[in-house]
């Protein structure tokens, strides 16, 4: 046990000095902590507010409210899952002070559980930040009082250690079975994983059983769908039993799924141990290995050939060297698995949408769907940006000193970064919004403002990115996932959300006056010029703005670093 | 004492190390010489049980670094090419965090901490944190940790790299002191003059293979008469067996 907390002590003395006399000013400090305030009382907020219009349903309210709460820790569940498949490669296999460790005489066993006590904290603390205000806000509304908070400290810990041991044990097995040095396939693994779990789970919960009640014959049929758990087999399941008793007077086991939770967040530690002890060494030597050379891909290099043509020579320099980078880079590239589950789930979130319902004509409501849709497409399109135009400046990382020792503009360099970020993310929101609207059978109209908005808004999303990436570069990093979880990159989720929030704004007036005019009996709504024009107008000046303002902002942040 | 017998590391078909066998006897500075890829830094970690090899053993002090592990990383120092300190620890917490690791006592430790600190010229440096250390700086501090336990094998992989003159002198005395006081020294290196000046006996490595090894005069001799200094043996060995093999086979 000392040995544990003392391969732990590293963990807690780098916070407390970059906390006593860490560089960062308090000014950033309250900001911060402002931030985090806000984002957990808009939880709180919002959770609150679903719960108590669940509650003013006759009789289906604790339903609906279990239903969400199953569905909020399956979501917990699938997203601890994965990150602590990769939480755990770094920590076990690729983490810098491993040769310092285990060039010391540490004792297997202790550095085993070291480790994953850090892997479960380092994976587990968002989900445990945003746990708490949905516990509250479930506290507010259904009562449970101090018993509700004795259970979630009791099970939460139990609930963490669980996926964590499960993410320790299969990185384990994965790179001991995989051959040398294979890191960027047991990546492409792990976003394959993702990508499954995130579907399956998202599958197995089937959310349209909360809206389509009919859909299972009767009430009391689709009442005990409801009660039921999506799947007996799962920790989240036994969660929601256990919080289940206490917030909604269920009549449950909780002593039960308590015991069937903890023994297996005591047992699952204790295998993954076995695992560690029978194959850390061979795994974590192979990790070490080089490979054996790569084959040259010609076709490949004559597709970033083609891609990069149409730019001037330098411009299309630097994209060549970030595309064959991010290529190569699985860290990088693996992500790409993430964001195709995104889009699945996203779009099959319109397949789902229950909208002949609703007591609005159905092209109306297709419309407003598609209208928010914009919003809902910007947000997504504006957290991949965060991920990957961000930290577009910041990859450069220690080479920067090449950029600019060369004979190149920064202003070359910033609009490459900026082309090479935009075109992707351009044809994946055009895509995105394309298909949904396709599904809503929108009117021809609103496709067009949606794929013409969507092109804007993704010119200002992606220079945003860049940008504000530029203005606050981190070319220090040990993990390329650091930086858009830095100060800057929660700046540029700010000004990506009110850029996309005005340019929703600005669309609005539009699309009002059209559907209002649709809603008129027998009346066919062809849009004029003066209805559409405008507002095109002033989100094409805003976007224009956007872009300029972004790059010249970051430009000039990255020349004074010459000074 | 080290002992390496039949060492072998393969990667997929590449031979790192291939059947190397070696003996340095207690209170040894043993210079481990050889052009970059041959294998050097692959041996060391692997005699540090970082790396696990593809056949043979590697023994310190006669525990062998696989099946007795614990035991023989706890009486052997290890200084690392490209060392990791965690740089937002002050220099004594880092210290005292090896310190620990291995097992020494707090009251001796303090004690260690403040001769090694001393000796290093980091004193006046104790209380800050890694991160505002220079390059030099870093690697004395690395070379605290590895004596911390004061080990009975020190394994060293390029010491010299990124000190200044001053920094570089106060390590050779310090590495000839300890062999002095009966601890052996496995050190692999570039700088020729740093293993002229203070190794025993040397061995140089090329394609996994120990090609040579020896005293000076020893190394003469298998030069086929070569009278010049240790970079002209050197040189005339690594060429002649570079003849041998045209295509290179071995990667570090």
């Amino acid at each position: 046990m000392s040995s544990v907390v003392l391969l732990l002590s590293p963990l807690w003395l780098t916070w407390k000095n970059s906390f006593c006399r860490g560089g960062s000013s308090w000014t950033r400090r309250i900001f911060l902590a402002v931030l985090a305030i806000s984002f957990w009382l808009g939880t709180y907020l919002i959770i609150r507010r679903v719960l108590r219009y669940f509650e003013t349903v006759y009789e289906l309210g604790p339903g609906l409210a279990y239903q969400l709460l199953l569905i909020i820790l399956l979501t917990f569940l699938s997203m601890l899952l994965f990150s602590n498949l990769v939480a755990s490669l770094s920590t076990y296999f690729l983490a810098r002070d491993l040769d310092l460790i285990q060039s010391a005489p540490v004792s297997p066993k202790a550095f085993f559980y070291a480790r994953l006590f850090n892997t479960t904290l380092n994976s587990s603390w968002m989900v445990l930040f945003f746990s708490v205000p949905i516990f509250a806000a479930y506290e507010a509304v259904f009562g449970g009082g101090l018993k509700l908070y004795v259970w979630v400290a009791a099970i939460l810990p139990l609930f963490l250690i669980i996926p964590a041991s499960l993410g320790a044990m299969v990185t384990h097995l994965l790179v001991y079975c995989l051959p040398a040095r294979r890191i960027r396939d047991i990546l492409f693994f792990f976003g394959l994983f993702a990508f499954l779990i995130m579907y399956f789970l998202f599958r197995f919960s089937q959310p349209e059983r909360l809206v389509q009640p009919e859909s299972f014959g009767n009430f009391m049929q689709f009442l005990t769908a409801m009660e039921t758990p999506s799947s007996p087999f799962l920790p989240s399941s036994w969660l929601a039993e256990i919080l289940g008793t206490t917030l909604f007077k269920r009549d449950n086991e909780s002593g039960f799924y308590f015991a069937l939770l903890a023994s297996y967040a005591l047992f699952l530690p204790l295998a993954a141990s076995w695992v560690s002890s029978a194959v850390y060494l061979d795994g974590w030597s192979k990790a070490q290995e080089s490979r054996q050379g790569r084959r040259k891909l010609d076709w490949l290099e004559r597709a970033l050939d083609w891609i990069t043509r149409p730019f001037p020579e330098l411009t299309g320099a630097i994209m060549l060297k970030d595309i064959k980078t991010f290529l190569r880079d699985t860290t990088q590239w693996s992500q790409l698995f993430l964001l195709l589950a995104l889009i699945v789930v996203y779009l099959y979130n319109f397949k789902v949408l229950p909208l002949d319902r609703s007591p609005m004509p159905a092209g109306t409501i297709r419309t407003i769907v598609s209208f928010a849709n914009l919003a809902l497409a910007g947000f997504v399109l504006s957290a991949i940006a965060i991920r990957f135009a961000f930290p577009a400046i910041s990859l450069e990382g220690k080479a920067f000193w090449l950029l600019q020792t060369a004979p190149i503009s920064l202003r070359a360099l910033l609009w490459s970064k900026f082309w090479l970020n935009f075109v992707p993310l351009l044809v994946l929101g055009e895509l995105l919004v394309f298909l949904s609207n396709l599904l809503l059978r929108v009117p021809p109209w609103m496709m067009f403002l949606s794929l013409a908005t969507v092109l804007l808004m993704t010119a200002g999303i992606a220079a945003i990115g860049v940008g504000v990436g530029a203005m606050y570069p981190k070319f220090h990093f040990d993990n390329a996932a650091e930086i858009p979880t830095s100060f800057g990159g929660a700046v540029c989720m700010m000004v990506s959300i009110a850029f996309i929030g005005v340019m929703v704004m600005i669309e609005a007036w539009p699309i009002y006056q059209l559907t209002v005019a649709s809603l008129r009996p027998g009346r066919i709504v062809t849009p004029t010029f003066w209805i559409i024009g405008p507002s095109i107008f002033v989100a094409t000046a805003l976007t224009a703005a956007a872009v300029i303002l972004s790059l010249q902002l970051g430009i000039r942040r990255l020349e004074q670093l010459r000074e | 004492m080290i002992q390496l017998i039949n060492l072998t590391k393969r990667y997929g078909t590449l031979a790192a190390v291939d059947g190397l066998n070696l003996e340095v006897p207690t209170g040894e500075i043993f210079g481990f010489l050889g052009p970059n890829g041959a294998g050097k830094t692959t041996t060391i970690r692997v005699m540090m049980g970082i790396l696990k090899a593809t056949s043979g053993r590697a023994l310190l002090d006669g525990h062998d670094v696989v099946s007795a592990a614990q035991k023989a990383k706890a009486i052997a120092g290890f200084i690392p090419d490209r060392p990791f300190i965690y740089e937002k620890l002050s220099g004594s917490e880092f210290l005292q965090f090896v310190g620990k690791l291995h097992r020494v006592q707090s009251s001796l430790l303090e004690r260690r901490i403040a001769e090694l600190l001393q000796k290093l010229e980091l004193t006046a440096w104790k209380d800050e944190l890694v991160e505002s250390y220079s390059h030099g700086m870093k690697q004395r501090l690395v070379v605290c940790a590895a004596l911390i336990h004061e080990p009975r094998i020190l394994i060293v992989d390029e010491p010299m790299v990124g000190m200044d003159p001053k920094g570089a002198r106060t390590l050779k005395d310090l590495f000839s002191n300890l062999a002095g006081n009966g601890t052996t020294i496995f050190m692999s290196t570039h700088s020729i003059g740093v293993a002229e000046e203070i190794c025993h006996r040397i061995g140089i490595i090329q394609m996994g293979r120990l090609i040579a090894c020896g005293t000076m005069p020893e190394l003469h001799r298998q030069a086929a008469g070569n009278h010049g200094n240790l970079e002209s043996v050197f040189l005339q060995l690594t060429r002649e067996q570079e003849r041998d093999h045209m295509t290179p086979r071995a990667i570090s």
